[in-house]
């Protein structure tokens, strides 16, 4: 072992510790409240997201989309950046992410929204838009599953304190939803944990799948 | 003695990295989101309604985003400083309206230096960068502190000047301004890659030179014969860290020489630093940096001006920037400080304090451009939706 190693050794340890403080953090907040929509069959269809933004981002979203100055941002005026945000969710999975159980490796394909809209209210904008499974699935035989977040941890997703989870339709008898947060004293994901953050710089940075929040949806029977 | 030096600085990293997590754990409080409520099927839905209907809209408050394990209440922390400090200045902003102005403004002041000192710990304010050219480049203390502050008030300086262009002058969208951020930011990555390429090629190139010299120049070679037969490691030495070397028709005496005539040169070298060279890579660093704006200062600025408060927006930029400035400043003089102390740890050695000085300029140009290489290729995805 020569001199050197050591020296590298040092310079790795150097890099890390000017690295390490380089910590990802999320620049835009949304509070999501999701409605799980059930076919008449019971079998779920899809779901409709309701995002609201922070108010620093909402400032920036809107500037100068007041076209004709009244003060108000209608409907109309913010038709084209909500085509802006949901044409380009679509590189992001919507960052909505639907399985069975905690499988998270194969999530259900999910079609583009079939309507969208911005609200602009208390000086915060919401996205509202209707995602179809390409499937319909049956929550029966096991819980289905879907996390909302950001893999790369630029949005800081959170579900609702009230009411973050709805049913719509008609779901079938004894179907519940709830949300799971990470558990914080979890061990389980140190080892994934330790990539993530090693990996947070890079372009396939998973960094926000640990603060991934999970909407369970379970029916007990027929 | 090496194993120790090894475990030394591996104690010093695992207490430094205890520290921070055992603050975070007692910062971070547990939840306190309860479980779900069972949904009604039959309710109508607040939110499904067609839009227009505003008077009974509440702002949803969102459940705290923790991460388990130790990282993660690390993180979390990361994430609950973050978002608070944020809530903050949105209403240290709004106040300066409501409140008693003077009080108002030096609150917001207070704030945004705060929030600066912060969010630099996040990336894209050039400690990295910073930190790995100090240390590369043999600048001293005082060199990298003016490096970080240039460079920061760079960074707010172009926040102010796009928004003032973008925003105020020709009522661009958000879209728009978000899309010139963006592309500030990927020319910044392409620059700060070329600039490591282009201080590792002079740094190889030094080195090269200095070999030569060694192994031409009499004096130095009679200086370093007294030496010979102490070190046993430096055959190993250069096959790691200098690999043109390898590619040099010399056998191992003459390695040797180069090691220690390097050392003897550094005296020479350590005064001479402040020549214009110098001044021009400085340049080079801080443009590559301050060419992309704050992210916070511009969310500041574009929060202020719909506040009817530009002012007040570019006031908290540059209070922000003083902040970032002091944070990078701070690690850029540690990495400088544990330089020091790795040189100091191999004692009298000559080949250590050359192993040292070596490993950094090419680390730190390397780890430069390779930075800037990553960063480059992240900012080349997809467009973000928000």
């Amino acid at each position: 072992m020569g001199t050197n190693i050591n020296v590298g050794v040092f310079c790795a340890a150097l890099a890390a510790l000017a690295a390490t403080p380089a910590v990802a953090h999320p620049h835009v907040w949304a509070t999501v409240r999701s409605e799980i929509v059930f076919s008449p069959d019971h079998r779920i269809t899809g779901v409709r997201q309701a995002w609201t933004f922070d108010e620093f981002y909402t400032a920036m979203a809107v500037q100068g989309l007041d076209t004709n100055g009244d003060g108000v941002f209608s409907k109309a005026e913010l038709e084209p950046l909500a085509k802006v945000n949901v044409d380009s969710l679509k590189d992001f999975d919507y960052f909505t992410f639907v399985h069975l159980g905690d499988d998270d490796e194969h999530n259900f394909p999910l079609k583009p929204p079939v309507d969208y809209w911005l609200t602009y209210d208390k000086g915060v904008l919401t996205l509202h838009f209707t995602l179809p499974l390409e499937t319909p699935v049956d929550p029966t035989k096991k819980e289905v599953q879907m996390d909302v977040y950001d893999p790369s941890f630029f949005v800081a997703f959170g579900f609702a304190k009230d009411d973050p989870v709805k049913l719509a339709g008609t779901p079938g008898k004894g179907c519940t939803a709830t949300v799971k947060l990470p558990d914080p004293g979890s061990e389980e994901d140190a080892k994934a944990l330790s990539e993530a953050f090693f990996s947070q710089l890079g372009p396939g940075s998973n960094f926000g799948s640990q603060f991934a929040q999970t909407a369970i949806v379970k029916c007990a029977g027929k | 003695m090496r194993g120790s030096i090894r475990a030394a600085l591996f104690a010093g990293l695992t207490l430094i990295i205890g520290a921070c997590c055992a603050e975070a754990q007692s910062d971070s409080p547990p939840s306190a989101f309860e479980p779900a409520q069972v949904a009604r099927p039959s309710a109508p839905s607040p939110f499904a309604a067609p839009p227009g209907q505003g008077s009974a809209f509440t702002i949803p408050q969102a459940a705290p985003l923790h991460a388990p394990g130790l990282f993660g209440a690390f993180f979390s922390w990361v994430v609950d400083t973050q978002q608070t400090m944020q809530r903050e200045l949105v209403g240290g902003v709004k106040r300066l309206k409501t409140d008693n102005v003077f009080a108002a403004a030096v609150g917001l002041a207070s704030l945004s230096f705060i929030y600066g000192v912060v969010h630099a710990l996040g990336p894209g304010h050039g400690k990295t960068i910073i930190s790995s050219y100090v240390v590369a480049n043999e600048e001293t203390v005082r060199r990298g502190v003016v490096i970080s502050f240039i460079a920061a008030a760079l960074q707010a300086t172009t926040a102010v000047v796009m928004i003032g262009i973008l925003a105020i002058a020709l009522n661009a969208s958000g879209i728009a301004i978000k899309s010139w951020t963006l592309q500030l930011e990927t020319v910044s990555y392409a620059l700060i890659a070329l600039v490591g390429l282009w201080l590792l090629t002079t740094q190889l190139v030094r080195i090269w030179r200095r070999w030569r010299e060694a192994r031409t120049d009499p004096v130095v070679a009679l200086s370093l014969a007294e030496h010979d037969g102490h070190q046993d490691d430096h055959d190993h030495d250069h096959d790691h860290h200098a690999h043109d070397h390898d590619h040099h028709p010399g056998d191992g005496h003459h390695h040797h020489h180069h090691a220690e005539g390097e050392v003897c040169h550094h005296v020479v070298d350590a005064q001479s630093v402040s020549g214009p060279m110098s001044w021009r890579k400085i340049m080079a660093v801080v443009f590559s940096v301050g060419v992309r704006p704050c992210s916070g200062a511009i969310l500041v600025l574009v929060f202020a001006l719909t506040q009817g408060l530009f002012w007040a927006g570019v006031a908290a930029t540059f209070a922000m920037a003083f902040g970032t400035a002091l944070t990078v400043a701070a690690l850029a003089t540690a990495a400088l400080g544990s330089r020091e102390l790795a040189l100091k740890l191999g004692g009298r050695s000559g080949a250590w304090a050359n192993g040292v000085w070596n490993a950094c300029a090419i680390g730190g140009a390397t780890l430069i451009m390779l930075f800037g290489a990553l960063l480059f290729a992240a900012s080349l995805g997809p467009a973000r939706p928000f």
